[in-house]
């Protein structure tokens, strides 16, 4: 699940590469949506805030679907336009990690039949909370919905993750709505967490610009992407006794991998067995994605009504007052059209901040530099006043 | 050093009004020309841009150029507490913490000081590029406010299709659809205030929020007259000319069927 511990590092390193928001803030924005950690998190929030899983008549589980549903009704309803990117299949070298969250969740499941039998109601939740996962049927179950509400999806060859990057890349999205910190990694220029998280939480939404990161790390994306192995990734093991900070010293003292390597202290810091950095890093700066030359064109499309109705309301048991009022909604988002961003019209100038540019945190107050940013836009604003 | 005095505490009063709903801090840019202020509101739907000249101000001091980030909140705080004819003293150190207003009645009998701590807001800045404008509109302020208010009671969207006949604002609603056109002023003895013109290159029709519109409205007292100004597949500008002083613009990005 992402990088270890990079949260914290870019906090503490680079704070103004974070922003936390509301989520109006990101009306009119295209955020590619990484499905698969949506979907994790719809099937523990609705499983253990509600005490058990939501069901349909025949005993399935259907709180991704509800959540899927109703939180993109309110992403959309907020002028948000999400597409949904689904993972594909996964790299061999996660294997080993694929491995691990399968004898976890497997323990899991031994540990909540004890505490069933125990009856220890607050362990039995947490097992349980471990022995999630999303299968592949409530992938398709997912995806079957978002076609009826006519909102875009996008299947990944490989990670879902790299997807939504390639889509941010290309231009095609404005930023990456995901959990996992690897978007980044993985060149997605903003990543949006806490996107798909209930609002009743009261989380802002916490927004990560990579060229920041970058700026105040002062890495480049090459030595980015090298501090990530180090720190931890989903396909490789770390080194022992390597750990954030360290990682973070390394690299910006040696530049890469194979330098770091060389100046360590084999004995302390054991090299794990299969450390294969060449070919993680290859993952991660050419990963397998559907390049956004080659994907048909992304549309937002009518809600099939009747669709919706039949599948939410009669096979998943859905309760229809409420479907109809979410279609409402996405309907009405439709008609009233869309709201253009007004800084999509002016082009932004980033004044240059005072001589310490860079470590914002020693500095409190910004004054603009004389002459130099002050003047900058004052011609702009002559003009202005000037056509009167 | 900075400092500027305003006769009228009033006037910035007026100035905050439309903008305190709208964004919650914001930097005011004084330079050896003036004060200015460019804000968006959280959804990047709208931009503020203020300009105040300095010889506008009674007195006027300013050598360094500086940001001063404000709260907005706060700053209407502060001139609540202001008289109707106090006037408004403004200071600031170089590299400055707080912001200092002094309020003074006319007979100099009452001072009130305020100290407000200054924000560390990000520097960024919009370049406004001067375009020429399909249709540019002259109207009473208080008119534009009423059709605003009107149309609000029944649609959340306006249509605005201006040609040299006049100008039509449009919404529908639940209930049905709602029109209200105006036509410029023919009476040549009206007085320039009260009268209508439209200058209008070609006919164009474009979508906007109204409950942006109708908060910029907010601005009225600060002028009798309001400039609306269109371009195709651009944002409007409502101009509201701050008498000797500057003026207030607001920018709304259009809204896309």
């Amino acid at each position: 699940m992402g990088i270890k511990n990079l949260t914290s590092l870019i906090e503490e390193n680079a704070p103004s590469a974070i922003k936390s928001n509301d989520l109006k803030s990101y009306s009119g924005r295209i955020v590619a949506i990484d499905a698969s950690t949506s979907m994790y998190q719809f099937l523990i929030a609705i499983n253990t805030e509600m005490g058990a899983a939501l069901m349909n008549a025949n005993g399935e589980t259907t709180s991704h679907l509800q959540g899927m549903f109703y939180r993109t009704i309110k992403l959309m309803t907020r002028g948000i336009k999400p597409i949904y990117v689904f993972d594909g299949k996964a790299p061999v070298l996660k294997s080993g990690e694929l491995a691990k969250r399968y004898a976890r969740r497997k323990e899991a499941e031994q540990q909540l039949e004890e505490a069933n039998e125990v009856g220890n109601s607050e362990d039995v939740q947490k097992f349980q909370k471990r022995t999630i996962s999303a299968s592949r049927k409530q992938n398709e179950e997912c995806k079957k919905l978002l076609e009826l509400m006519g909102v875009p999806i996008v299947q990944a060859p490989c990670e879902a993750e790299a997807q939504c990057a390639e889509l941010c890349k290309g231009g095609k999205a404005w930023a990456t709505g995901s959990e996992d910190m690897d978007s980044l990694t993985l060149g997605t220029t903003i990543l949006l967490r806490r996107l798909t998280f209930s609002e009743a939480r009261k989380l802002p939404i916490m927004e990560i610009e990579l060229e920041k990161v970058l700026d105040g790390l002062d890495l480049t994306h090459d030595q980015f992407v090298d501090l990530c192995i180090l720190l931890g990734c989903d396909y490789c093991d770390t080194i022992k006794g390597i750990g954030p900070k360290k990682s973070f010293d390394m690299i910006t003292k040696h530049k890469n991998i194979q330098t770091v390597i060389q100046n360590i202290d084999r004995t302390k810091n054991p090299i794990p067995e299969s450390f294969p950095y060449e070919e993680v890093r290859e993952l991660f700066k050419n990963p397998d994605v559907i390049k956004c030359q080659d994907l048909p064109e992304i549309v937002w499309k009518e809600p099939d009504v009747d669709g919706l109705i039949k599948y939410l309301v009669g096979e998943m048991g859905f309760n229809e007052t409420r479907v109809q009022q979410g279609i409402e909604k996405l309907k009405k988002y439709k008609d009233t059209g869309v709201q253009t961003r007004i800084d999509t019209f002016f082009p932004m100038i980033k004044r240059p901040r005072d001589e310490d540019a860079g470590s914002a945190k020693k500095k409190q107050k910004t004054v603009a530099k004389p002459g130099a940013a002050g003047s900058k836009k004052k011609p702009a604003a002559k003009k202005a006043a000037g056509k009167k | 050093m900075f400092e500027a005095k305003l006769i009228q505490a009033s006037l910035l009063k007026k100035i905050l009004e439309p903008i305190k709903d709208l964004v919650e801090s914001a930097n005011f840019d004084c330079s050896p020309s003036g004060i200015s202020l460019q804000a968006m509101d959280s959804a990047h739907v709208t931009l503020i841009n203020l300009l105040l000249r300095t010889d506008g101000f009674e007195t006027y001091n300013c050598e360094r150029s500086l940001s001063l980030g404000l709260s907005i909140n706060a700053l209407s705080k502060a001139l609540k507490c202001a008289g109707n004819d106090d006037t408004l003293t403004m200071k600031a150190r170089d590299e400055p913490d707080t912001l200092s207003l002094y309020f003074e009645s006319p007979k100099n009998d009452r001072v009130c000081d305020f100290e407000i701590k200054l924000l560390d807001l990000g520097n960024d800045q919009y370049t406004i590029r001067d375009t020429e404008y399909a249709a540019v509109i002259k109207m009473p302020s208080s008119e534009l406010q009423r059709i605003c208010r009107d149309l609000s009671t029944l649609g959340e969207v306006v249509t605005i299709c201006a040609n040299k006949e006049g100008v039509k604002f449009s919404t529908s609603g639940d209930v049905g659809s709602f029109n209200i056109t105006v036509r410029p002023t023919t009476d040549s003895s009206a007085k320039s205030e009260d009268s209508i013109t439209i200058e209008s290159k070609e006919p164009i029709t474009l979508n906007f929020s109204l409950k942006f519109l109708t908060h910029f409205t907010k601005a009225t007292p600060l002028s009798p007259t309001v400039k609306i100004k269109m371009t195709d597949s651009a944002p409007v500008v409502v101009e509201y000319n701050i008498e000797d002083l500057g003026y207030l613009s607001f920018f709304l990005a259009p809204k896309l069927e």
